[in-house]
């Protein structure tokens, strides 16, 4: 849901491989908020999907019964906000519950923001008061997550920190730049922009941390004269991209992709 | 109160008014929260224009978009002198005051003396329980149980409340408490009702008791009249049609 970039979105609803894919927008972490559910419809109109958007703030107004919803659904995309309060309200509405059900069922799930720091086991967050501090996530992934990471002052040294910490190895996450897993595993990073980054960061053996940074594939045409950034950056770090397995649970693949990408309330 | 205030844009600023005035203090710090309606834009721009022109420091806390700010929500809770809270989705205001630690602030800032006020969704939460429709249907819901027993709101706009807190206090799924109409207010000191006071002749609040097995009794409370409140001219009554139109108009949502 970039501003005149579609490329992310596009991706999101290719790998469904359906030729017009349910979609369903979760706009709580920004308190369900108009401006953003109507940029959703933009972005995702009715000619190349099935756009739908649960609020939890208006039950009365939407869809029946949102775990019916959400499992009928090709694609769950989580907006921005606040991380802490998009699991609050979650919780009091079973929809933790429900999602970890359509995951399991194969439904993708994505987002951007705290859409994607949600998925994690961990989450260090910077949204909140004073310093940017460690949330624990759904846990569908067993990793951590820090996004617009290197964007923003301060996201990137508190990450590593809460890694040297003790925090589960994870990924920090540019904005432009999406992790795709399948299962529980890295598939690829992709990118809307070029020159977007993702990065690895896991213990170094002496109570730090270490960072890796990962090949992201631009989603787009490369322009002329600059080269790919995927492979500028190397294959130093094939190792992580290498982990990639298609994860299949009841004979269908369990894809969830993540954004960095700015998309704040 | 059962409803009214700036939030639902009632023309008699009389219950904003007393909210402040009940702080005793020339210019107190109050605080809004509109985290029941997921911290809605209009909520918070209404309530600027209300209380911008009274004397009194005025700040808004939002738990969607606390990046903003970076303020800490307890302290800063802890440092008001009259907390006001609107109306919306009661479960999930209660949810994501949780996650905050917002609950256990409104506890402390309320033994610290901050006064507490709210309508609708921040009214029934300071009470052990009462009637939430963030679900759809009317279904009872548990509070902070700062005052004993529980609320129900709307009792004149939304008639279909008032049978179903009925129900729950007559079934022992709520304790006994009181029914309050829109523009009504219940005032208490500490946890002893005071008064029932109100913005609109006609308003009423209602005590409804659990009595032998299985029934409630209902019982009209007096209501005073708050000063500066015509009793002669009661506000036009309005079809439901233009009631819908502003609600609309308003982003107002009416449902808990």
């Amino acid at each position: 849901m970039e501003w005149g970039n579609s490329l992310l979105d596009d991706h999101v609803l290719s790998l469904t491989g359906v030729q017009r894919p349910r979609i369903c927008f979760l706009p709580t972490a920004s308190g369900d908020a108009d401006h953003y559910v109507v940029r959703f419809y933009r972005a995702f109109p009715a000619s190349r999907c099935e756009p739908s958007h649960i609020s939890l703030f208006r039950r009365e107004t939407g869809v029946g019964d949102p775990r019916v919803h959400l499992l009928g659904q090709d694609v769950v995309y989580v907006g921005g906000g606040s991380l802490v309060s998009l699991l609050g309200t979650w919780q009091a509405h079973g929809i933790d519950l429900a999602l970890h059900e359509a995951w399991r069922a194969g439904v993708l799930l994505c987002g951007g923001s705290a859409g994607s720091l949600c998925w994690f086991s961990h989450a260090v967050s910077a949204f909140h008061e004073g310093e940017p501090r460690r949330i624990q996530g759904l846990g569908f992934l067993p990793w951590s997550n820090a996004v617009h990471y290197a964007d923003e002052p301060g996201r990137r040294s508190a990450f590593i920190n809460a890694v040297a910490a003790g925090m589960p190895s994870g990924y920090g996450v540019g904005d432009a730049a999406a992790l795709h897993f399948v299962g529980t595993d890295l598939a690829e990073v992709v990118s809307s922009k070029c020159g977007a980054h993702a990065t690895y960061v896991c213990p170094d053996g002496n109570g730090g941390a270490t960072e890796r940074e990962l090949p992201v594939r631009f989603l787009g045409e490369p322009a002329m004269g600059v080269g790919d950034p995927a492979t500028e950056l190397g294959e130093a770090v094939a190792e992580v991209a290498g982990r990639s397995v298609a994860t299949e649970v009841g004979g269908r693949s369990e894809p969830a992709l993540v954004e960095g990408g700015a998309i704040a309330a | 109160m059962g409803g009214g205030g700036f939030t639902m844009q009632e023309r008699s600023p009389a219950l904003d008014r007393l909210v402040l005035s009940l702080t005793g203090k020339p210019a107190p710090r109050i605080c809004f929260l509109p985290t029941a309606s997921g911290d809605e834009r209009e909520q918070t721009t209404r309530f600027y224009e209300r209380f911008g022109a009274w004397p009194c420091e005025l700040s808004i806390l939002s738990l969607f978009h606390l990046g903003r700010d970076r303020v800490d929500p307890v302290e800063h809770l802890l440092a008001q002198d009259a907390i006001y809270v609107g109306g919306g989705s009661m479960r999930n205001m209660l949810a994501v005051w949780r996650e905050h630690g917002v609950d256990q602030a409104m506890r402390a800032a309320w033994e610290a003396g901050v006064l507490l006020a709210g309508l609708s969704a921040g009214a029934m939460c300071w009470f052990e329980g009462g009637v939430t429709m963030s679900g759809g249907a009317p279904e009872s819901v548990a509070g902070l149980a700062l005052l004993e027993g529980s609320l129900s709101v709307h009792l004149d706009g939304e008639p279909h409340r008032l049978p179903a807190y009925r129900a729950a206090v007559a079934a022992g799924y709520l304790p006994s408490g009181y029914a309050v109409d829109d523009c009504a207010a219940l005032v208490f000191a500490g946890t002893r009702l005071t008064g029932c006071v109100a913005s609109r002749l006609g308003a009423r609040v209602l005590r409804v008791r659990a009595e032998r097995p299985g029934e409630a009794s209902v019982q009209k409370l007096p209501v005073r009249l708050l000063p500066g409140v015509q009793p002669s001219s009661p506000e036009p009554e309005e079809s439901d049609g233009v009631s819908e139109l502003r609600a609309l108009r308003a982003g107002r949502h009416r449902w808990d």
